[in-house]
This record gives C-alpha cells, structure tokens and sequence, in this order.
C-alpha cells in the first residue's frame, strides 16, 4: 500500500573508511592524516571471504561486501528485500587497469575481471549473489548524490509496500592515479583529504532494536531559496539537535551550506567531511556518522564546530549538497523512548 | 493520496542505427532493415565485429544540437540530447516546465569514449582536463539535461544493460507516490574501445551479423543510441491536453543472483521480473500480445530467456522477438530503446521482426518473423537483462 509518511527504521550501519573499519572508535580516538590522499584502513577479510574469492575482488568489493555482511549480521536480517548501491566510479582500480591496458597494450591482451568489475553495479550484484537475494537490486552513479539516490530510491521502495527490508550502501575506491584526476576536475578540493569509503546502511519496517528511524528524503537540483526552506521546515517540525552538513573547510564547498544559518538558526552544524575525507561516498559517511550519533544519543565533539559534544535526542538533518547545484535532504530521527 | 495514479506516456524520442528519430526508427522496423553493419565511426584494431553504430559523427551530432566546436561533451551525451530534445518535444514540454519534472537517466559507460581517447593526456599534461569531469555516468546525464534547462531533480542508474529499463522504474515510482507528475526517463551509450574490447575478453562478441534465438547464435553486436520517454501522471497529462501513446502498467526487477556475467540455466531472474511486471500490471500471461526480448544472440542468454519466457507463459507464449538483430545491442540504453519500439508497434500495429533467426534452437522459443501488420496489440512485455543478473521487465499497454 502506498503511504503518504512513513518512518522506516535503520537497524545497522557499517563503515569501512579512513578511520578504524568496521567500529565507531572514532568517536572518541579519530584517526587523523597531514596527507591529502588516503586509503581506506582495511579490516582483515577472511572472516567475510574465502581467500580465493578474495584474490579475484578488487577493494571496492571486498569493502562492500564486509560491511554488507556486517550490517546484516547485526541488524538480524539474512536476506534483505532489496539491495539499492550508489558508487561515483565504480571499481576504478580495475576500470583503470583495463583502461590502461588498452590504451598503452594495445587491444589484444585484455582481461575480462578488470572489465567485469568495471561495471558499476558489480558490487550491488555481488551482495545479492552472496546473500541469495533475488528481491530489487538496483545502483546509481550521480557523483557525490549517488549513496543519495540509492537512499531516495530505498525510501520509495517503502512507501510504495513493495519491500520491508533494504541494504543500502555506497562504495568508492581511489587509485593513486585518479586520486591525481579528481583534483585536476575539483571533484576533491584543496584542503580536503582524497579518500575511499564503504558504507552499507540496513534498514526495515520494523525491528526491536534500532539506530533511529528515516524519516523523509528529498532530492532537488537548483531549488530555489523558498523551496529549501519548505523543504527543510516540513522535515524539521519535529526539532532537531543538529545538521550534518557537507562542509570540508574548503571555502567554496562551504559556501553551498550558507543557507542554513538563515534556515535552522542556531542549529548546529556538524561537519564529517575532516573525519572521513572526500570522494562520490562521502555522504553515505556523513549519514552513518548521523544514525551512529542518534544511537549513542550524543554527538561527539569530533563533529561539532566548537569541539564541544551535544547530546543528541530528538533528530539530524542531513544536507548534502553537490558542485553547489544538487541537494539531498533526509532527516532521521531519535527512537521513541530512548 | 490517490492509489491509482497511472503512469502513460506522453513523448518519446530515440536516436540508434536504425534511424535518428522516431519516424525513421518506425520505417526501418517495418522495411525490416539492420543497421548493424562495418564499423565506421569507432577507432579500434577489432574491425572484424560488425557494430550498429548511429550514423553520425561527434561533429555532425554537436551541429544537430547547436553545441559550439570545442565545448567537452561526449558521444553518450550528444545521442541523449537528440532522442531527449524529440521526447521533450513531442509531450509539449517547454524549458519552464522541466522545473518540475524529474530526470532519470541510465548509463554505464558514461564518458569512457574520451576518456580512453585522452587517458595519457589526463596523466602527462593538463590539456584535456575538461574531459575528466565527462568520464563518470552523473556528468553525462547532467550534459544531456542541462542543454534543454534545469530539471526538479536528476539521478543516474548504472546497472548495466538494465539501466534504461530501471530508469522508467524508478520514474514511474516516483510518479506514483507523488515525488513528481512528469519524470523524463531513458538511456543513453556509445561503443567505446573499452566495452568492445571487454565484451570480447569475454568471448561473447559474434563475428558475424548477430542472430538472437538462432541454434547457430554465435554471441552479440554491439550498438549504441539512446531513448528517453516523458511519463507523466494521467489526470496531469489530462489537464495539459497532453497526448498519451501508451500507459506504463506494469514494471519489476529482480536479480537472478547466479553469477556477475552469465545467466542461471532456468532464467530465475528473468522469470521472477517479467511475473513481478505481469502482477504490477494486473495482467495475466495470455493478456500479454507481444514480447520484446533482451535477446542479445549469445548462447547463454538466449537460453536462459527461453526457458524463463516458457516458465511464464507456458502454452500462451505470445509471439517473441528480439530487434538487437537490427539495433545492435545498445547496453545501457537498450530498455528505453526497446520501449520506444514496443510503443511504435503498439501505435502503427505491427510485430517487430526478430532479425537474423533462421534455424530454431534446442529447447528454446522460435521467435516471430511475421511483421502482421495491421494486428492488435494491447500490452506488450519489454525485457531488460544486465550484468549482475539484474533483470527487469515493462508492461507498456495500448491507450484507448
């Protein structure tokens, strides 16, 4: 049945990242880099996959599938109903080794596991041969929207009745050679740490134990000031502790979040982005950091503008906006009770 | 909220081998004509696959579309600015409407055809920079909106050659909760060096004039073009006077969960879209008039489909054909490039020709090579198949 507002509950979220995988350490213990390209702190594998699977999976899936597993194996969920991912690039390490191949090899010589894992829905697929799940399998690439998108897409996925449980995640890798590519673009700017992120988000209908609950989510591109006040006063009525903002430090970025001081005031603005760096997952960073939050029920001083910690009882705005033009909204919300 | 919010079809627009609109497209499938044929465009050593290339240069698209010599675009993006500029074009849709409208496109390529052109200058020097920011999927669909105005929203669906197909999904979703009353979908892709040259790694290119459902099927041909349908919402487009060529009623995706590059032997995936489509649509088998199959000509999928076909419809197997024989198979935009063709047979009342089938394979359908002009056709079924086993199905239904 189709329903016009709905609260869907996030059971897990995991994240493998520049800070310590698959753990919340940095909360408290972030890790933290003078170098603006860095690699994600990698978990030991074996416990999610064989040694020969392994050898045949680039990072990007190995990562996906870890934190996939584990965001299942502590929300209780098997087989989820749908498995919605976002990725900006892909599996670029291998995009690029075929991609390199061809172009100083020749077009003889090539290898068909560079190619497969070029395709960017390898990773949605691998979750779903891996947990045997024929439900909705679905992934977006829409640059630093694409873990957005899959969240909208989960999202409708509710409301409409089709499923009652979604493993939404988005995985970026970064080779040394594109991390050289996206600066040049501005894809990453100065002053922010190139980085990789996996996240897999697990959320369902219902659930005795759960991080918060997702309220609402909104994709907009170019909306006027008028709409993102309707937008942002529709999502907030309930009142919120806080809003998870993209904002890096890079003045440019930054300068897209200026709205909220007019919109919220006096909402603090946390920022995820020193933490967890930047590249097309970041904002799957941001929203795990988000639910993380709301279950401890504080934000830790490492996300806030004065250093100081908030308790954190009522909700989180997230807000992502990308090259100044494209807006994510979704809000989540404390779990009655808690 | 309304629980019946229907979604039609209000504008369609396609550009791929056989023809660079809807009219050509239409004269081509009834003259029976393949546009699969040498390579003429793509520069690759692998001259020995016939390709079903859209017959225009870069140039000569950037021209079409008023692009000025030097701007960065891509193959990819100009064939979706052509086949969106008909589709905005034939539902009415000026550049103040696309406020709000939602944009959904699918590809998987994205700007791979200059990033293989220009990858050495992207590490040696900073001439070619602009083509960096036109590698990934999200650019290429914002350059194929952006040149007719600024949409709602915009997103890319990267599923392999299922991306169009799960494209006119998530749109017609989106409709039906409200999000928005007109989601322009579709897809759009080019042949690059990169994916011939991927598809022949995995040895599933065929030589020869591709042949879908034949015992002697050999592997595909590669196509490219792109398609972009306007679904809107039916009292919407009632109240704009908007003329409806079909009504999308019904839709599923579902993943075969086998294997990332081949198809299970009983075609689970595809069985369980294609009865997700027919339940959506509240269809039964034999209401079904026509199928559009994925089929692709090589051995693996045309199997697998066959048997998932057979699973659905039993004795009621409707008449089955596959126009990659003549398209070239356009991966990512193929589900938008099969719809439009599913609605010209719809509307001029005919049954696409499966092109290239002589011989009927062991165990599989025997596809229809009769254009029955002047049939009735009701509610066709549209299959999408990718990597992945990422499987989904359209009902696209006749308008009274």
């Amino acid at each position: 049945m189709i329903m016009e507002k709905k609260s869907v509950k996030i059971l897990s979220a995991k994240q493998i990242s520049i800070q310590n995988p698959l753990t919340e350490e940095w909360m408290d213990n972030p890790l933290s880099y003078s170098e603006d390209y860095v690699r994600a702190v990698d978990p030991d594998f074996k416990q999610f996959i064989s040694a020969g699977d392994a050898r045949r999976m680039g990072k990007l899936l190995k990562r996906a599938l870890a934190t996939s597993l584990s965001a299942l194996q502590e929300g209780g969920i098997e087989n989820p109903d749908a498995i919605i991912t976002g990725t900006g690039f892909g599996s670029i390490e291998n995009t690029e080794l075929f991609l390199d191949a061809l172009v100083r090899e020749g077009e003889q010589l090539l290898k068909p596991t560079q190619f497969m894992q070029s395709t960017h829905n390898t990773a949605s697929s691998l979750i779903g041969i891996h947990t045997k799940c024929h439900g909705y399998n679905s992934t977006y690439s829409q640059k630093g929207l694409s873990f957005d998108s899959a969240l909208y897409d989960a999202w409708m996925q509710f409301r409409i009745g089709r499923i009652k449980s979604a493993l939404v995640g988005s995985h970026d890798e970064m080779s040394p050679v594109f991390s050289g590519f996206v600066r040049k673009a501005g894809h990453v700017k100065e002053g922010e740490i190139c980085s990789e992120a996996a996240v897999s988000v697990l959320m369902a209908d219902g659930g005795d134990k759960a991080y918060c609950t997702l309220d609402g989510v909104r994709l907009l591109d170019s909306p006027s000031g008028m709409e993102i006040k309707d937008v942002i006063a529709d999502m907030t009525a309930g009142g919120v502790d806080a809003v998870m903002t993209g904002m890096s430090g890079n003045a440019e970025n930054d300068s897209w979040y200026g709205f909220l001081d007019d919109v919220l005031p006096g909402i603090p603005q946390l920022r995820y982005k020193p933490l967890f760096g930047v590249n097309f997952s970041s904002s799957a960073t941001g929203f795990y950091a988000a639910a993380c939050c709301l279950r401890d029920g504080r934000i830790p001083s490492v996300l806030t503008a004065d250093a100081k910690p908030i308790e954190c009882r009522k909700g989180i705005l997230v807000v992502n906006v990308v090259e100044g033009r494209h807006y994510s909204f979704s809000i989540l919300k404390a779990v009655c009770g808690r | 909220m309304s629980q019946d919010r229907s979604v039609l079809i209000t504008g369609c627009g396609i550009v791929s081998a056989i023809g660079l609109d809807c009219g050509q497209v239409l004269d081509s499938l009834l003259s029976v004509r393949t546009g699969v044929g040498p390579l003429r465009y793509l520069k690759t050593e692998h001259t020995e696959f016939p390709v079903g290339e859209v017959k225009l240069s870069d140039e000569e698209m950037e021209r079409m579309m008023g692009i000025a010599p030097g701007t960065p675009t891509t193959r990819t993006a100009l064939m979706g600015m052509i086949a969106l500029h008909e589709a905005l074009g034939q539902a009415g849709l000026s550049r103040d409407d696309l406020r709000e409208c939602g944009f959904v496109n699918g590809t998987t390529v994205g700007g791979m055809d200059r990033s293989e052109q220009y990858y050495l200058d992207f590490i040696e020097n900073d001439s070619r920079n602009a083509y960096i920011s036109t590698h990934d999927c999200g650019s290429c669909s914002e350059m194929i909106a952006d040149r007719f105005g600024r949409f709602r929203m915009i997103t890319t669906i990267s599923t392999a050659c299922s991306s169009a197909a799960n494209a006119i999904e998530m749109a017609a979703d989106m409709i039906r909760l409200g999000e928005a009353d007109i989601v322009v979908a579709g897809g759009s892709e080019c042949i690059t060096k990169f994916h011939l040259n991927g598809f022949n790694s995995l040895m599933i290119l065929d030589h020869s004039q591709c042949r879908p459902f034949d015992a002697e099927r050999a592997g595909l041909n590669l196509g490219e073009g792109a398609a972009f349908v306007v679904l809107e919402e039916a009292s919407h487009a009632a109240v704009r006077k908007a003329k409806a060529l079909a009504r999308l009623s019904g839709y599923g995706n579902a993943c075969d969960a086998f294997h990332q590059t081949a198809s299970s032997p009983d075609g689970e995936g595809a069985y369980l879209a294609m009865s997700k489509a027919l339940k959506t649509a509240g269809l039964k088998p034999a209401d079904i008039d026509y199928v559009n199959a994925h089929g692709t000509g090589t051995p693996n999928n045309d199997e697998s489909e066959s048997q998932a076909m057979m699973r659905v419809f039993g004795k009621d197997l409707p008449p089955v054909s596959s126009t990659k024989g003549m398209t070239g198979h356009t991966t990512s935009a193929s589900g938008a490039i099969e719809t439009v063709i599913c609605i010209l047979a719809l509307r001029n009342g005919f049954l696409p020709v499966n092109y290239g089938f002589s011989n009927p394979m062991e165990n599989g359908i025997i596809p229809n090579m009769d254009l029955n002009r002047g049939c009735r056709l009701r509610h066709v079924l549209c299959n999408s198949f990718g990597f992945g086993g990422n499987d989904s199905s359209l009902v696209i239904s006749a308008v009274e």
